[in-house]
Formats: structure tokens, C-alpha cells, sequence
């Protein structure tokens, strides 16, 4: 399996359309155990990233990943600014001078990103946070695993924990049953790459 | 003299904590990285790349919650300029009152921080 620039980019672009779509749904989200901006904050930041991308027509898909990256930081605000952004960035360095990646280059590509958030966030899997999406994808492509499944799965397992970061941990126990607004968003952004692979 | 960068995500947090240090440490330099353009709450990395810019020496950075810490470590990364810029993981009000006075007394950036850990830790 290998990826293209050309489907790199399709699958981001639905991904950012799918966010922008559920703009309503991840503030009501964030209302419940949060500070109530996550899908105001994320729409902003992949209408911007959209609009990019409708542009673009090189091959490089490190080059695309920089510049969403940069776009993400200076556009979403929030926490999931800097820990979306840093991903993006992550991506841009492990897939410099891309143009297709192969299964192996994609996989350490999301392991990298997976470790800059953790880095950013100081967080870990099992905290209630997008981690616990971002991860078990990355574990899902890395074994071939069914990626859709596995996210479908990781979100249902995210939901049933007490939070430990961000906003949503002052709420502590009272977050579980509740979906963490950044697990909800990466979900949607991931989803997209599962039909690639 | 070691300026000081408030990062928050409320423009009038911020400036009420100004008002307040300058009570007590006028003449030291802070710069605040705070809100959104808009006007609503929430932390802005190009305000906090300007704060970096208007430093007129080395820098302590203080943030108020998890986000602006986030952002204000990515901006650091990103800082390219002269001064150094440190950030210290210390509560907003009291942390930044304890550099203020700091400052003002002329103590250097290191020893603003050992002050503010044996403070805090």
C-alpha cells in the first residue's frame, strides 16, 4: 500500500469538512465539560486549512503538513491549536520531500505525531483526551488493523473514562459517559484516511 | 531588567494583574499576551510572538491555563530573537507578583527563578 499526495490531500480535505460540519456538535461537546469553543475554535482553523488545500497543486506531502501545521497553530487557538498543530508538524518533518508514502513511512509519520502531542500535552493514553483516538489509529495502521473499526471502538472506550486533562478535568468523574470534544474531532479528521489505506 | 510576559486567555485578567504588579514593582516592563483580537477569551499565538518582539530584555513567561501554557511553549520554540525567554510553570497571580518585586530589586533571570521555585515548589 501506498499513499499518494493526491489522496493525502482528499482525505485531509474530507476530514476538514466533516469538523467544519460538526462545528454545533463539538461546542456542545465542550459545553458539557469544557470551556464550550472546541468546535467554534476547530471549524475556524480547518476552514482556513480547506481553503489551502483547494489550492494546491504540489506533490510534496511534507510541504502540505507544514503549511496546515502552521495554518492550525496560528488559526484554531485553544489547546487543540498548539497539540493539532504540532501533529501537522511532526508529519512535516517525518514526510519531507514526500510525494507518496509507503505503509511503513505513514505508520512512523502517526507515531511521530502521537508522540508530539504527548510531548505537548503532557499527557498520555487514558486521560480523556484526543490521545486516546490518535493512538489506537496509529496502532490500528501500524498492525493492519481495521482503522475505521478501531476508531469507532477507541471513541465508545474514550467516552467511558474520567478526565485527567485539559479543561475537562476539573469535572474529573463527572466527565464519564461524556465524549471529549478533541477525541470527537479526531476522529473525524482520521476517519477520512482509514478509506485510503 | 528582566521583563515580565503575561500569557492569559482574559485581556482583563491580564490588565488587572498589571495594574496590580505596578503597585508594587513600577518601572518593570510587562508585556501581556492576552485574549482573542475579537475580544473574547481564549490564547492567540501571534499576540504572544508580539510580546516576545517588544522584550527589552531577558524574559520571564507566566500563563494563567493549560492552553496558554501550550501555546506559549510552542511560540518559544518558534523564537527566533535575542533575549531569553523562560517560562515558569508558577500560579498566575502569585507567581508573577514574586518575579514582579524580583525585578524591580534587579535580581537577574536565574536567580528570579530559584527565587520563584523555592516560592512554589
Amino acid at each position: 500500500m501506498t499513499v499518494t499526495t493526491e489522496q493525502f490531500v482528499n482525505a485531509l480535505r474530507k476530514g476538514a469538512l466533516a469538523i467544519i460540519s460538526a462545528k454545533d456538535e463539538l461546542t456542545d461537546l465542550d459545553r458539557e465539560i469544557g470551556d464550550g469553543d472546541h468546535g467554534i475554535n476547530m471549524a475556524r482553523g480547518f476552514q482556513h486549512v480547506h481553503e489551502e488545500l483547494a489550492s494546491y497543486e504540489g506533490t510534496d506531502i511534507g510541504e502540505v503538513c507544514k503549511a496546515v501545521g502552521m495554518t492550525l497553530i496560528k488559526t484554531v487557538g485553544g489547546a487543540s491549536g498548539p497539540l493539532v498543530g504540532t501533529a501537522f508538524i511532526k508529519f512535516a518533518s517525518a514526510w519531507k520531500e514526500h510525494g507518496t508514502l509507503t505503509h511503513e513511512q505513514l505508520t512512523a509519520g502517526f507515531q511521530e505525531a502521537c508522540a508530539g502531542i504527548a510531548a505537548r500535552g503532557k499527557s498520555e493514553v487514558g486521560q480523556k483526551t484526543m490521545l486516546d483516538v490518535w493512538v489506537p489509529f496509529t496502532e490500528a495502521l501500524a498492525t493492519r488493523q481495521n482503522v475505521d473499526e478501531t476508531i469507532t471502538q477507541a471513541l465508545q472506550t474514550c467516552q467511558a473514562l474520567s478526565a485527567k486533562k485539559g479543561r475537562a478535568a476539573y469535572f474529573g468523574d463527572n466527565a464519564i459517559g461524556k465524549q471529549d470534544p478533541g477525541a470527537q474531532s479526531s476522529a473525524l479528521l482520521l476517519r477520512p484516511f482509514a478509506e485510503v489505506m | 531588567m528582566v521583563n515580565l510576559i503575561l500569557v492569559s486567555h482574559s485581556e482583563k485578567l491580564a490588565q488587572g494583574l498589571k495594574e496590580l504588579l505596578g503597585e508594587m514593582a513600577p518601572g518593570v516592563a510587562i508585556h501581556l499576551a492576552a485574549g482573542l483580537a475579537d475580544g473574547s477569551l481564549g490564547t492567540d499565538i501571534s499576540r504572544i510572538e508580539a510580546a516576545f518582539e517588544a522584550v527589552t530584555d531577558d524574559s520571564l513567561l507566566i500563563t494563567d491555563l493549560g492552553s496558554a501554557t501550550m501555546n506559549a511553549e510552542l511560540a518559544l520554540e518558534l523564537y527566533s530573537g535575542n533575549h531569553t525567554i523562560t517560562f515558569c510553570d508558577v500560579p498566575f497571580l502569585e507567581g508573577a507578583f514574586v518575579a514582579a518585586v524580583q525585578s524591580r530589586m534587579g535580581q537577574n533571570l536565574d536567580e528570579i527563578i530559584l527565587a520563584l521555585q523555592s516560592e512554589f515548589q
